[in-house]
């Protein structure tokens, strides 16, 4: 599931009606004011409950980090506001699961039938599951972005999640054939999409980035990605550097009526983030290994000197108390690595973001009427259950 | 800290986002007045924390539009408010609310481990037997065309001695077994040495097998062995079993990070139990079918070593599908009995099943 999902985006009004004809808008403020350590806390408490209650918990964990985040995103003196709830999640959970569990059964039975007709035949069936993942990233969005208010006045999304999802499976039938040089116009026509279907009250949002503008940056790192496969350290900074342009693009191309933003994000903004990252995986997949290893040496010796030389490797793969330190040395390495994930992905991610973020014309955000209805949190079920996520 | 910083209430009424500079005044209702006139009053007792960044006291009230809120940036008019709200954060999660998600969870991962454990075992002998046996049928067609697919394709049929060998190996065996005529079986030509039963009755057997073999009761047996998954339904029971358990562990670990190689040990764990268990089960039918013939029931046990080896020792015994190959043996030559039957296939069958794919003439 994923943790960001829609920047609240947007905007703002609160020059209180320039009184002379001011020619150059000032830009408006945008600023994260969250404190890192109250995040810290919040994801390792979070991460440890997650453990005691076998996921459950997850639920209220995303629903805090979303509000923290958002509450902490003052955009022109005032900040947003996540007004989605944990047992909005866990019942769009229980609804999703209702639906695919008939979906999954459907699902075997028609696949028996395909390989009935030939072996293997029902690979293709898995493509269902993409069309369907995709509906369900587009309804996921939705309820985060009818959850979000600003200046007492919430976002919204019409659209159908049907045709979004038709839209991206043909363009992704398109990017594959293509081997993937149609992946910037894909995701300039989806953006499209979702932005003219979003709302700020009864202003209607629009995307103005273009598929060409996107791969002119890009370009030469479908030549580089092949060589850097060979590579391991090449690999997350063409990494980083794709994701800093990408996020440059989109924050770039976001539009509210005559609001405008746009990302000063520097090309090698991200790279510390990934790095730091990368840093603490390795050292804590280090630390597992060695803790593993100092088990499994002491268990051997010890076996060993009783066993004599029966006990090899073998013995050691029988031995309960190792099993038991690794099982539980690997759930803290998960729950480490997802709290490790969650600040620096996460909310550093987002605090840069924002930090390099620029809105212009706030002033056309000053008056707009409520609007729109709440989404169900349906669309986040499916998309937890089929584990996919996207903004 | 921004451009309005002077204002240190704002109101926002719901409906639009026009921010108005506002005034309160604590009467028995918190009246919020904009331009010296009253907008909205607002029962202490309604009103609820919302959140805000640090150094705003934002708040929403129960019985005015959902969205209006009110932004009070001055410490000590928030201090006022709060004192007269004692039910400021009535609706936040405190250590109640935690300490219930908790044992919930607890008390839902119980129930799910106790059906994983009990439950889905007696679903999956209940229902195997009420599956029709068309479907059954078609998906053991499924099976045989994957089985093809992985194995190669080659049916040995070239050899009518050999085929007549092989039918009369097993059809002695099914009579024995007390199934009937439904039952098929066919010798695929593969490297592996290993022997299935399908879905809906078929007995495939690879001849690699045959060629390891060292006499007819030892292919015997292992025909026995598999008659008995196909008379206790090992498949269906199998197929039922392992996709509840899948579906219930996967439930039971929802996506805590790093889940599927939880769900998939725990998975491997519970299901190799279930199938260590049917196959001991199918090796007691293979006894018992060997001694209605008067044959030694210890022979599959001697091929079942020559072909794994020695087991012990290696690998993991607990996620194993098959019990030891040693241990089998063990178990059969406590029953084995000196031949009294005749046997089930004269020299010469033995010579044509041993040549039933065209090579490995002995």
């Amino acid at each position: 599931m994923s943790q960001f999902a829609s920047i609240p985006i947007v905007p703002p009004p609160a020059l209180p009606v320039p009184p002379v004809p001011v020619p150059p808008p000032l830009p408006a403020s945008v600023e994260f004011t969250g404190d890192r350590n109250g995040f810290l806390h919040l994801v390792a408490r979070g991460a440890g409950l997650e453990l005691v209650t076998l996921g459950f918990y997850r639920f209220w964990l995303v629903t805090d980090i979303r509000r923290h985040l958002w509450s902490n995103t003052v955009i022109d003196g005032d900040a947003a506001e996540y007004t989605g709830r944990a047992r909005e999640l866990l019942i769009g959970f229980l609804i999703a699961l209702a639906i695919l569990v008939p979906i999954y059964l459907a699902y075997f039975l028609v696949s028996v039938e395909a390989e009935h007709w030939q072996a293997l035949a029902s690979i293709p069936l898995i493509a269902a599951f993409f069309v369907f993942g995709e509906f369900a990233i587009y309804r996921a969005r939705r309820y985060r972005l009818t959850r979000t208010v600003w200046r007492g006045v919430r976002f919204w999304m019409d659209g159908s999640g049907w045709l979004y999802a038709l839209h991206a499976s043909v363009w992704m039938l398109l990017t594959a054939v293509t081997l993937g040089l149609a992946w910037p116009w894909r995701a300039a026509a989806l953006e499209r999409y979702k932005m003219q279907h979003s709302w700020y009250g009864d202003l209607q949002g629009r995307f103005e980035g273009s598929g060409w503008e996107f791969f002119k940056r890009i370009w030469w790192l479908y030549l580089v990605t092949p060589l850097a496969l060979l590579l391991f350290p090449a690999l997350p900074f063409l990494y980083a550097h794709y994701k800093t342009v990408e996020w440059r693009w989109w924050v770039s191309g976001i539009r509210f009526g005559d609001v405008t933003l746009e990302s000063k994000l520097q090309s090698d903004a991200l790279q510390g983030l990934y790095w730091k990252t990368i840093g603490w995986y390795m050292l804590l997949g280090t630390v597992f290994a060695t803790l593993v290893g100092a088990v499994a040496a002491l268990v051997g010796g010890l076996g060993g000197a009783a066993a004599g030389a029966a006990a090899g490797p073998d013995a050691l793969m029988q031995n309960i108390p190792l099993l038991v330190v690794t099982v539980i040395g690997y759930m803290a390495l998960a729950l480490a690595l997802s709290v490790v994930t969650r600040l620096y992905l996460t909310r550093d991610l987002w605090a840069k973001i924002l930090a390099t973020t620029v809105v212009t014309n706030i002033a056309a955000a000053a008056n707009v009427t409520g609007k729109g209805e709440l989404a169900s949190a349906v669309g986040e079920g499916i998309a937890d259950g089929l584990d996919v996520a996207g903004f | 800290m921004n451009a309005t910083g002077s204002e240190s209430v704002i109101y926002f009424d719901g409906t639009s986002s026009r921010r108005h500079a506002a005034t309160l005044a604590f009467a028995d209702a918190l009246e919020i007045a904009v331009d010296g006139e009253i907008r909205a009053r607002w029962p202490f007792a309604d009103i609820r924390r919302a959140d805000s960044a640090p150094g705003t006291l934002r708040v929403s009230c129960q019985t005015a539009p959902a969205l209006a809120r009110l932004e009070i940036r001055d410490a000590a008019l928030a201090a006022e408010l709060t004192s007269r709200t004692a039910d400021l954060d009535e609706h936040h999660l405190g250590r109640r609310g935690v300490a219930k998600i908790v044992g919930w969870s607890l008390a839902a991962a119980v129930s799910i481990v106790v059906v994983v454990l009990y439950g889905v075992p007696l679903a999956a002998d209940r229902l195997a037997p009420l599956v029709p046996e068309s479907f059954e049928r078609r998906f053991g067609d499924v099976a045989e065309k994957q089985v093809k697919f992985v194995f190669g394709e080659k049916v040995c049929d070239s050899s009518p001695a050999g085929q007549a060998a092989f039918d009369k190996l097993v059809t002695t065996l099914r009579n024995a077994a007390g199934l009937d005529d439904s039952v098929q079986s066919a010798v695929l030509s593969s490297e592996i040495p290993n022997a299935l039963a399908l879905p809906g009755g078929k007995i495939i057997m690879f001849d690699s097998l045959i060629a390891k073999a060292h006499n007819p009761d030892e292919i015997a047996g292992v025909i026995a062995h598999e008659l008995g998954h196909l008379r206790h339904r090992d498949n269906m029971r199998g197929l039922i079993y392992n996709g509840g358990t899948s579906f219930l562990i996967g439930l039971l670990f929802g996506d805590i990070t790093g889940s599927s190689a939880v769900i998939f040990a725990s998975r491997t764990l519970v299901t190799s139990s279930h199938s260590r268990e049917a196959e001991t089960a199918a090796d007691t039918f293979s006894i018992d079918v060997m001694k209605k013939l008067g044959r030694p029931p210890k022979a599959m046990g001697e091929l079942m070593l020559r072909v794994t080896g020695k087991e012990g020792g290696k690998g993991l015994t607990i996620i194993s599908t098959h019990p030891l190959s040693e241990d089998r043996l063990a178990r059969m030559s406590r029953e084995d009995q000196t031949p009294k039957g005749p046997p089930l296939l004269t020299d010469a069958e033995w010579r044509a099943l041993k040549g039933i794919c065209g090579k490995g003439k002995v």
